[in-house]
């Protein structure tokens, strides 16, 4: 269920990411993103561990915990990163768009199908490894933000996109919810980044 | 109820919860008929995950606080056949996608229906009945919606929110406040969407 390339490239052309994938962002945007990020990235750890709790599938329980342990990493990349910009990870108070999809997240995977789950979780690895691919070509070696870019572009996250993608593509039954769930969970991605460039 | 230390505190966030230029149309008799039904459509969807977060937070509750929820489940499960039987009657069509806006308040109740304590919930539920019934009662009832205004004016409905205040005072917590305001600008935004489109 690969649906979402229309909208993927109506992210790269947010202003919120062109700016990363050219260098010009400024601190202060890049800071604002990185805090929201990381408060997403505690729900989705959230959501991942809960989709593994509903999964009786052993092989999906074991892409869930590789996918919680490459989630820790990410927020570890954002430590290094918010420690020189004086951000405190903990006290992260969420954007109206960030709490959005991060309760969207969490009430499907507490309350809606292991499908839906699915279904909402997929896009957002599947579009990073895109940006990345996209992005970091035409980045310097001294472009400010190549470290975090690199992150999305690295072999490891993409194919642990892709083993999510197949996982999805398995176990799904193809529903009006499911599609929805997807659909609505790129949308959230869009506002995300248009959020942060409006704060 | 406005007496309440919630709605007290949340300052000039229950005016804007309660009060709205859909519910001046609505007052007036000039709302147009497509803000009707999208709003009647979209406060259907509402009502059904509303039914799910006050299941939820019943199983949750210690003994005291059964009555008025079970009484309060019922009255939402004859709402829901109310909403089916006038959208059937206007002919309104209720299978639509959720709005933006409805989808966001109700993911916010849903989330915290699993990851809040009840005192949180309860506080919750407070604010979604107590903002209705205070914008509702506050419109004559009379006119094309006078059956909508009268339903969320009546007296049975003010004893069902103030027995919730009241538990709510009774089962108090600290994150109470946090997220009672936070269903307020929920309701503000909601109101804006049935308004606005």
């Amino acid at each position: 269920m690969t649906c979402c390339g229309g909208r993927a490239f109506t992210c790269l052309l947010q202003p919120l990411v062109r700016a990363l994938g050219d260098g010009t962002l400024p601190a202060d945007l890049f800071r604002a993103y990185i805090a929201q990020d990381a408060f997403f990235l505690r729900a989705f750890t959230q959501v991942y561990a809960l989709a593994l709790v509903h999964s009786s599938d052993l092989e999906a329980i074991a892409l869930y915990s590789e996918l919680i342990g490459g989630v820790q990493e990410e927020l570890n990349l954002h430590r290094v990163y918010t420690a020189g910009l004086a951000i405190d990870l903990g006290s992260v108070v969420p954007n109206p768009a960030c709490r959005a999809y991060t309760d969207f997240l969490l009430r499907t995977a507490w309350h809606n199908s292991l499908g839906e789950t699915l279904a909402a979780i997929t896009p957002c690895m599947r579009l990073y490894a895109f940006l990345g691919e996209e992005l970091v070509p035409n980045c310097g070696p001294h472009h400010p933000y190549r470290k975090w870019m690199e992150t999305y572009s690295a072999e490891e996250f993409r194919r642990l996109g892709g083993r999510l993608e197949a996982l999805l593509d398995r176990v799904c039954v193809d529903t009006v919810e499911v599609r929805d769930a997807y659909r609505y969970a790129l949308r959230c991605e869009l506002d995300f980044f248009s959020a942060v460039v409006g704060s | 109820m406005t007496g309440h230390s919630l709605i007290r505190d949340a300052g000039r966030l229950w005016g804007e919860a309660t009060r709205s230029p859909f519910l001046d149309a609505v007052a007036a008799g000039t709302l147009a008929a497509n803000a009707f039904q999208r709003w009647l459509a979209q406060d259907y969807l509402f009502a059904k995950d509303l039914m799910a977060f006050q299941a939820l937070l019943l199983a949750k509750t210690p003994r005291d606080c059964h009555a008025p929820l079970i009484g309060g489940l019922a009255a939402l499960d004859k709402e829901l056949g109310w909403f089916e039987s006038h959208g059937a009657r206007h002919q309104v069509d209720l299978d639509v996608a959720s709005h933006p806006t409805c989808r966001r308040y109700t993911d916010f109740l849903i989330r915290c229906a699993y990851t809040q304590p009840y005192q949180v919930l309860l506080a919750m539920l407070f604010g979604v009945e107590a903002a209705y019934l205070t914008a509702w009662s506050a419109l004559p009832p009379s006119g094309p919606y006078a059956e909508f205004i009268e339903r969320w004016s009546s007296s049975d409905f003010a004893a069902y929110v103030s027995a919730l205040g009241g538990l709510a005072e009774r089962h108090p917590h600290e994150a109470a406040r946090e997220h009672f305001n936070e269903v307020l600008a929920h309701e503000r935004e909601f109101w804006k969407m049935s308004w606005e489109g």
